[in-house]
């Protein structure tokens, strides 16, 4: 099991409204190996504090977490373990190489083997046009992507990704969703909490919905989303009415009662929309002024 | 071991980096070095008519004065400002959470950003040193220049007295050293002053005019080049960490840079004044409650006594401080910031961030 928590509880007194803030409610969680977890629920719910005991960052006041095995606060936990914050700041006076070369070094990675590591990972990212450029000059996605290098740079087996895509543009998004689609094939465990229902249904295998501290419901997305009371069957063309009721009407030859089919045309989201526009764009209009050798 | 020993060094290079790649500390920085470095010409304006040999020594003075105060001043602000922000601005950042989250301990991440700031203090002493040792130099050469006029006005062949009377010094110095019967020796001086007379009439009124001239030089070198002034500069050096261990200490429980900032400063300033409170408490004898006496053991045992490093005043108005008295207050440093050390690290590792 790569994570696992029993009645892991975290309260906040609030002092001056001499009340407490219960921040995550006795959770129970398993995370196997080689998943894909989503974390949803709206700001405050508990997800980002999950992330937080899980990394051993905030001390629970009851229950206990382990990560393979480990109390998340220990060293040998957080070798199997990579972390990408909530809207990351990271150095903002190092480049690209510099930050990787920082990270790398304190996970005990060093000499040749760091500088292939890091060649890996900017590839993994695509950022190899902000190698050189000081952070404080990268958009919101690049950031997320260092991020996303500086969490892998030891090669971990498991990734807490909190909010990922949190101010992300589309376009960023989808880079990041296809990472950790990449990331998945590789045979990584990601735990990651968004708002953005529709990448978590894209790239997740099971997800848990936190409201007010509580995980209030778990499950594959399989399980929770299919209505196995109905079947879809797509035709390819233009179906007239003429058509529809010959439909209906084998349908109906078949037992199916011809009062429950409905016919549509399937819609592309807004959001498969965009992309499909914008991906067949460069990724920047910024060109490099530095003299060609 | 070593392991960890990596990680905090990696973490104190970073600090250092940042701190050397912030606008703000360089400006501050070059600033104190020009500062210091000007520190002639301000003595010349703030001794108006001492221009004179005899006088001298009161601008060379001056200039160690305002060097050194100007290194303990700079310094400290560099050493509050850039510790006050060291773990608010990590915070506020995140990128606590990524150090963190990496295998980390919190108390390599702490005495990595302690190394970090104690390089940056240890880089900006060095420099601002330099620039005090390379005012030195200017004054000194002002010095030698000044008494080369004052001599070379008193007799218009000044230089070749200097050379003659130099050369029949090494003669004479020659013909001790080859010991033997006292008498012979004598002979021969007395020869050597003879050959001296023959070349210069008024042998004996040069050999005295050069004599004052050698003397003065000498104290003006003597001054300058005054090998106490590396304990003054280390045990200023030894404040200033002393300084960034307790705003380090602060700001492992302060929400904001402005109470470590104030906070350090109050603690700075108690620490100047315990001792003067102690001593007025116990000149009044009887007088002293012991609630008062147990106030002052507390204050000296929990406020480091920076008024100690005032010993710096001595060196620079030219008293001998032996070796020693500079190394019990080092240790005493040492100590106290160990002290410091393990206290911040044991209120980190329970800080929620």
């Amino acid at each position: 099991m790569a994570v696992e928590t029993r009645g892991l509880t975290k309260r906040y007194p609030l002092t001056w409204k001499r009340k407490i803030l219960v921040a995550l409610d006795h959770l129970d969680l398993q995370v196997r190996s080689g998943e894909v977890f989503g974390l949803l629920g709206p700001n405050g719910s508990g997800k980002s504090t999950t992330l937080k005991m899980l990394l051993g960052l905030v001390i629970p006041n009851e229950g206990e977490a382990r990560i393979f095995g480990q109390p998340p606060d220990s060293l040998e936990a957080r070798r199997h373990v990579g972390f990408l914050p909530e809207n990351p700041y990271f150095y903002s006076f190092l480049n690209g190489d510099e930050t990787l070369r920082f990270y790398g070094k304190l996970c005990g990675v060093s000499g040749a083997a760091l500088e292939k590591r890091i060649e890996e990972l900017i590839d993994l990212v695509g950022l190899q046009n902000g190698r050189e450029r000081p952070l404080r000059s990268y958009s919101k996605g690049m950031l997320q992507r260092i991020g996303l290098a500086q969490a892998l740079i030891h090669n971990p087996d498991l990734l807490f990704l909190d909010e990922p895509t949190a101010g992300v543009d589309p376009l960023g998004s989808a880079q990041i969703r296809d990472l950790i689609l990449r990331l998945k094939k590789m045979g990584k465990t990601v735990v990651f909490s968004s708002h953005l229902l529709e990448q978590v249904q894209e790239v997740a295998d099971r997800v848990a919905i936190f409201s007010l501290g509580k995980k209030v419901l778990e499950g594959s997305l399989d399980s929770l989303l299919t209505e196995s009371h109905e079947t879809q069957v797509r035709i390819p063309g233009d179906l007239d009415s003429s058509r529809q009721e010959e439909v209906c009407r084998l349908l109906g030859q078949a037992g199916i009662d011809p009062a429950g089919i409905r016919f549509s045309r399937p819609r592309l989201s807004l959001e498969q929309l965009y992309l499909r526009t914008v991906q067949t764009q460069p990724e920047s209009s910024a060109r490099d002024s530095r003299p060609r050798l | 071991m070593i392991a960890s020993l990596y990680r905090i060094i990696a973490i104190g290079r970073n600090t250092l980096t940042e701190a050397v790649r912030q606008k703000v500390l360089s400006v501050l920085l070059v600033f104190a070095v020009v500062l210091v470095g000007c520190s002639v010409l301000v003595s010349q304006i703030a001794t108006p008519g001492l221009d004179a040999i005899g006088l001298f020594d009161a601008q060379i003075k001056f200039v160690k004065d305002f060097g050194c105060g100007a290194i303990g001043l700079f310094g400290f602000f560099i050493a509050v400002l850039s510790t006050a922000q060291l773990i608010p601005q990590e915070l506020h950042n995140r990128t606590v959470y990524t150090i963190l989250a990496k295998p980390v301990r919190r108390s390599e991440f702490l005495l990595g950003k302690f190394l970090g700031v104690v390089l940056l203090v240890a880089l900006c002493t060095a420099i601002m040193s330099a620039a005090f040792g390379l005012s030195l130099y200017w004054q000194e050469m002002r010095g030698l220049a000044y008494a080369d006029a004052i001599y070379g006005g008193m007799a218009h062949n000044f230089p070749e007295l200097v050379d003659k009377v130099h050369q029949y010094e090494a003669e004479a110095a020659v013909i001790q050293a080859g010991g033997g019967d006292s008498a012979i020796q004598m002979r021969k001086i007395e020869a050597l002053n003879d050959k001296y007379r023959a070349q210069e009439t008024n042998w004996e009124g040069a050999k005295n005019l050069v004599e004052d001239y050698d003397h003065d030089v000498r104290l003006i070198q003597e001054q300058i080049r005054d090998p106490q002034l590396i304990e003054a500069i280390l045990l200023l050096f030894a404040k200033l960490i002393m300084t960034t261990g307790i705003a380090l200490f602060i700001s492992t429980f302060a929400t904001s840079s402005i109470f470590t900032i104030i906070t350090t400063f109050l603690i700075y300033l108690i620490g100047h004044l315990e001792n003067i409170a102690r001593e007025v408490w116990l000149q009044r004898g009887a007088e002293i409650s012991i609630w008062q006496s147990g106030l002052a053991g507390l204050l000296s045992l929990l406020i480091p006594d920076m008024n100690s490093f005032t010993i710096v005043d001595e060196i620079l108005a030219g008293n001998h401080i032996p070796w020693s008295h500079t190394l019990d207050l080092l240790g005493y440093a040492g100590v106290y910031l160990i002290v410091l050390l393990a206290l911040s690290i044991a209120v980190f590792d329970y800080r929620e961030i």
